[in-house]
């Protein structure tokens, strides 16, 4: 059995725990202290107002001047984050955050003692816990299921603070109450593919044959795929592995010329290199992109040999930047083609080892004195400008 | 945005060292001007390491203001950083 813990609004949550006086009150969280700014996190006051979740900021005050903005505090989600993960790793020791605010439960490897528990009264256990061990005004939504798939949909169906299981007694009754788009992992594309062969409700689509849904719909394996998923047949059950690591900066002035974007690339090239060595990993490809409005531009340099130091990636950069236009919004670095060794044949003429030497210097001191207390001197005054923000994906960094 | 005044202020507390899951609990501070805030609510605490320091955090309110403490284990000194009313 599968249990899906969900912090829903987490973020405003968080923030309401934490300050008493916003609780009751529209709040919503965003990434940068501008009006321009989206919202990333409504709390249910403000959602009830109409106001959601990539909304610009100046228009949600038009929806509801009485909203209390605030900028992100990562540090704190991640430590309920932490906290969430701790709690959950009680009941089993397989547990999978699926991003900072959602994790899972696998309980077929849990201890006898657990598996022979109601897992309702274990849901109860973790909200209670949540609210004891982080905070009074702590909530979140609990689902059980067969499978990954069910849970998930349990845990979304009576928000807020909600514990709801899916069980082959009412899961007809579930799928009657809900639309197609409503189930994870249907979207429009998904949905209009449905209705073309008459599929129309999550009902028709749970009776829709395998055939039907394997040669018409999904054109292969993912039909078979939905065709388990929906009766409670777990078919998610996979770990995904490091494909890819970087970073993106919405820049933070307009019209900035080329040498300030490059110094805004050299700060996500030190954040890609500190995560790459965070994970234990090297790259061989470092890809870089270039928005501005109505624009896309990027470029890909394959490296030689496997690295994970700033300032090989900065060298990439810095060659691949000068043919990209500006002025631009948006930039972002990406390191792909990821391996866990590095290379074992050294180099003859190369500086590799002086390299990695001093890189595991500076990693050395700003573990000891804090991150970012040794960087290069060209993204000096850079930090707070481009401070790491909230992955709502990957919960590999926090 | 919200208006919080960012302070880096030392202040004067009065903790409680207990059991359980949160072990310290500050009671009341003491401003530079003297003015005595009663704390009515811990919102939440968290460690904040920096480098090898560590400093806890605190989100207090008094019921009419929010606060934001941070007790340096290193130099077991308190300092209030933020401050925020949230008035409409």
């Amino acid at each position: 059995m599968i249990m899906h813990i969900d912090l829903n609004s987490c973020f405003a949550t968080i923030e309401q725990q934490s300050r008493p006086l916003l609780r009751g009150r529209p709040v919503a969280i965003v990434n940068r202290a501008t009006e321009h700014t989206a919202i990333v996190t409504a709390s249910y006051e403000a959602k009830q107002q109409g106001i959601g979740v990539g909304m610009k900021l100046a228009t949600a005050r038009l929806l509801c001047p009485a909203l209390v903005a605030l900028e992100s505090d990562p540090v704190k989600y991640r430590f309920v984050y932490r906290k969430l993960m701790e709690i959950l790793q009680d009941y089993s020791p397989y547990v999978r955050m699926k991003s900072i605010d959602e994790g899972l439960i696998d309980f077929a490897q849990s201890s006898l003692e657990i598996r022979q528990r109601e897992l309702a009264d274990i849901g109860r256990e973790i909200k209670q816990r949540l609210r004891g061990e982080i905070g009074n005004y702590m909530r979140c939504n609990i689902g059980i299921g067969t499978n990954r798939f069910l849970a998930k949909t349990a845990a979304g169906l009576n928000k807020p603070d909600g514990l709801t299981e899916i069980t082959h007694k009412n899961l007809r009754e579930v799928y009657r109450r809900l639309g197609l788009e409503d189930l994870t992992g249907i979207a429009h594309g998904y949905g209009k593919r449905l209705r073309e062969v008459g599929i129309t409700t999550p009902l028709e689509f749970l009776d829709a044959d395998e055939l039907t849904l394997e040669k018409q719909v999904f054109h292969g394996k993912p039909g078979r795929d939905w065709y388990q998923r929906l009766r409670g047949w777990e078919v998610d059950a996979i770990d995904s592995t490091l494909q890819s690591v970087g970073r993106q900066f919405v820049l933070d002035e307009r019209n900035l010329g080329y040498d300030e974007v490059l110094r805004r690339f050299h700060g996500l090239c030190e954040d890609v290199a500190a995560k790459l060595r965070h994970q234990s990993v090297w790259a061989r490809t470092v890809r870089i992109y270039v928005k501005s409005h109505g624009k896309y531009w990027q470029s890909l340099h394959h490296e030689g040999r496997a690295f994970h130091d700033e300032s090989t990636i900065f060298t990439a950069v810095e060659k691949m930047l000068r043919t990209a236009p500006l002025p631009a919004i948006e930039i972002g670095v990406t390191c792909t083609d990821i391996v866990s060794e590095p290379d074992s044949q050294a180099e003859l003429f190369s500086n590799e080892e002086y390299v990695e030497n001093i890189t595991q210097a500076i990693d050395k001191i700003n573990l000891s004195w804090g991150d970012h207390t040794v960087h290069s001197a060209d993204t000096l005054g850079l930090a707070n400008r481009m401070k790491r923000k909230v992955p709502f994906g990957s919960t590999r960094y926090l | 945005m919200n208006n919080d005044i960012l302070l880096d202020e030392r202040i004067e507390v009065i903790a409680v060292f207990g059991s359980g899951n949160s072990p310290c609990r500050p009671v009341k501070f003491r401003r530079k001007s003297g003015r005595e805030v009663v704390i009515s609510e811990i919102g939440l605490g968290f460690p904040l390491p920096q480098g090898s320091r560590m400093i806890h955090v605190f989100d207090v309110t008094d019921g009419q203001a929010d606060y934001r403490l941070e007790f340096d284990a290193t130099t077991l000194t308190w300092k209030l950083v933020r401050e925020a009313d949230h008035s409409v």
